[in-house]
């Protein structure tokens, strides 16, 4: 699959705005201006924007894992709306109620987080389903991380996506940590190879490199269009942060670590690879990040200035009313 | 016009009327297809409807209720059986974290509006894991309708309403009750959700039971020389409290008897609410009645021990005077 030069600079051009925009959200977080923990992406830039540039917007992205706000953005959840979200604000996608783990955008297609990491391949099933049933031919892409492929609701998703045949595409995004328990210890040579015994097309692929992503998951996305059920793929990356904003990371050996922030940073590989192709001059990088980190300015302001929720609103939402029937 | 159907016909009639009205209902769980569901409730329906819209699934009730939520926010209105309310334990998660919080969570962008049906209820020596009344754990989350049926009447009505309303419901129907027998209209029908019914007017003492307890409560209150107000709740979560608390300020007596464990179950929650805003209305004390704090055994000897009975009920009827 050949990647035209347009093609190559929005890769590179998303990558960068996760990566300008997580910056911006690990000060803000140090700063104390956003509540909880937050989880990022370093590492991860490059499986995200290749899984989501092979989806359509009709797609659904049922969001797992650990690593979010890169898939959110890579979703096309405006980033001010994101921000606002995790600063627990009324103007966030989801006025405040979700934060972090939980933003979702019916109208983009955005399926929220399940916090409970494996919740959320069975509802992604699901989603799938609904879209057959209503005779389109979207699809539903989830991801989960190493840590969560060990959870039996995973492996119940493998199977009823089978059972049915459903339009799914699992990436398990592998950074080999689950906080701090490494995937190596986990039996198979590769996750993907769970979708062996359901004889689902599997596999395992270097996730750090967007190309490669974009092109696996954009042919695991076209057998599921044209009614061939659902793929698994590994997507190999490194995690190239903490667990989560805090993380002292004493269980990791800090010479490979250094090496792999050294190799397997997707976004300064990719920076490297399109400079020595001459699709892009370092004139042209320092544009986009400029315009990202406007973008990003903006979304700070925006979340900033934001209303806190009015406190009653902590009741609505629980139910939609009147009940069936009610009134009448 | 009115017929005489079982609880269980009614149930099948509701889900096929359903099936039939709106192409986006669909019915799947474990063996929904041609075995026709434990109780009977599903039979004809896969025959009727087809493959796509009537589906066995895997056992695995994390794939049933999972996707059951996904398709919900996909658009669809799936029904998605458990062939026991127990087994909502075994889809923990997705009963407890997940189908019940994604919309609110989402600030309402969300909304699920699926059905899990689940039979619920001791009494034919199933044991500690076939025999529980789970409205209790399942009313403890916010986000949950829980429905209950009481009658043939009550089970077509308040299921269709369930199935079309907004929200995911948590239904469930009494399997002591699967062979009862009781008039239901020939004419289509539904019951409002989140309305408590009065079923018997009287003066002396609001009785509060639904399922097999409103029958049993029935019972007893026939035998006593005592004017006895009977409400069925019908739905669980939200519960209408208003319509208790007007009852008992007529009788100014208040007895609630359900089939949760008393160890905080739904019958404490419901004393409690007339207790905290309705202090005055009462002349004593309220009565809880429910299964003793035990899991529910086998054998029928013991089952119908750890059940209130109808003897017991009256006991606790008449111990508010
Ligand atoms: C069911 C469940 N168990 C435990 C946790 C706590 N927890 C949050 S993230 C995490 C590790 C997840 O690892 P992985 O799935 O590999 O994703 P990664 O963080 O590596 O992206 C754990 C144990 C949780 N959120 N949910």
């Amino acid at each position: 699959m050949a990647i035209d030069e347009e093609t190559s600079k929005r890769f590179l051009r998303e990558m960068l705005r996760i990566r300008e925009f997580e910056d911006e959200i690990k000060t803000r977080f140090q700063e104390g201006e956003i509540p909880g923990f937050v989880h990022l992406d370093y590492g991860h830039e490059g499986t995200h924007v290749g899984m989501s540039q092979a989806m359509r917007d009709d797609d659904w992205l049922a969001v797992g894992g650990a690593r979010l706000v890169g898939q959110y953005v890579a979703k096309g959840v405006p980033l001010g709306e994101i921000m606002a979200e995790l600063y627990g604000k009324s103007g966030g996608s989801n006025k405040g109620y979700g934060g972090q783990m939980h933003v979702s955008d019916v109208g983009r297609k955005l399926y929220g987080h399940a916090a409970t990491i494996g919740s959320g391949q069975n509802p992604a099933v699901g989603l799938a389903f609904a879209e057959e049933m209503k005779g389109t031919d979207n699809v539903a892409v989830t991801t989960i991380g190493d840590g969560g492929t060990s959870r039996g609701s995973f492996h119940t998703a493998l199977v009823f996506a089978s059972y049915w045949d459903l339009p799914v595409v699992f990436v398990i995004e592998n950074n080999q940590w689950a906080i701090s328990t490494p995937s190596s210890a986990l039996s198979p040579d590769n996750l993907s190879d769970y979708g062996i015994p359901h004889k689902i097309p599997n596999e395992s692929i270097d996730g750090s490199n967007v190309e490669t992503v974009y092109e696996t998951v954009s042919e695991a996305i076209e057998r599921a269009r044209n009614g061939e059920g659902p793929s698994v793929i590994e997507s190999r990356v490194a995690r190239l942060g903490p667990h989560f904003e805090g993380d002292k990371q004493t269980y990791r050996d800090e010479t490979e670590f250094e090496e792999e922030r050294e190799l397997k940073d997707p976004l300064k590989n990719y920076r490297k690879q399109l400079l020595d192709d001459g699709v892009v001059t370092e004139q042209d990088i320092d544009e986009m990040i400029e315009a990202i980190r406007a973008e990003v300015q903006e979304a700070i302001e925006f979340a900033r200035e934001s209303p806190e929720p009015e406190p009653e609103t902590a009741y609505e939402n629980v139910y939609r009313t009147p009940l069936y029937g009610q009134g009448e | 016009m009115t017929r005489e159907i079982t609880y269980i016909e009614a149930i099948a009639e509701a889900l096929g009327e359903e099936l039939e009205r709106d192409d986006d209902v669909v019915l799947f769980g474990e063996d929904v297809e041609e075995f026709g569901g434990n109780f009977g409730e599903t039979a004809g329906l896969h025959e009727k409807y087809g493959g796509d819209r009537v589906r066995n699934t895997p056992l695995s009730e994390i794939g049933i209720a999972g996707m059951a939520l996904g398709a919900a926010v996909g658009g669809i209105r799936p029904v998605a059986e458990l062939q026991f309310a127990d087994f909502a334990a075994t889809a923990g998660d997705e009963v407890f974290n997940q189908i019940p919080k994604q919309p609110y969570v989402s600030g309402g962008r969300l909304s699920a509006p699926l059905t899990i049906f689940a039979p619920s209820g001791a009494g034919i020596g199933a044991g500690a894991q076939h025999s529980q009344s789970v409205h209790s754990w399942i009313g403890n989350v916010p986000g949950w309708v829980v429905v209950t049926a009481t009658t043939p009447y009550d089970a077509k009505g308040l299921l269709k309403s369930s199935i079309r309303d907004d929200n995911p419901v948590f239904f469930l129907p009494h399997k002591m009750l699967s062979e009862m027998k009781g008039e239901v209209p020939e004419e289509e029908y539904t019951l409002p959700l989140g309305e408590s019914v009065v079923e018997q007017e009287g003066e002396d003492v609001t009785v509060v039971a639904t399922q097999v307890m409103f029958h049993r409560a029935k019972e007893a209150a026939a035998d006593l020389d005592l004017d006895v107000e009977l409400i069925n709740p019908r739905t669980f979560a939200p519960l209408d409290t208003d319509t208790i608390a007007e009852s008992v300020e007529k009788t100014g007596h208040l007895v609630v008897v359900d089939e949760t464990v008393e160890r905080y179950g739904t019958q404490g929650y419901i004393a409690n609410e007339i207790v905290e805003n309705n202090f005055f209305s009462l002349d004593g004390p309220p009565k809880t009645i429910g299964v003793k704090d035990v899991p529910i055994p086998v054998s029928p000897a013991l089952e119908q021990e750890v059940l209130p009975s109808v003897k017991r009920i009256r006991a606790g009827i008449k111990s508010v005077f």
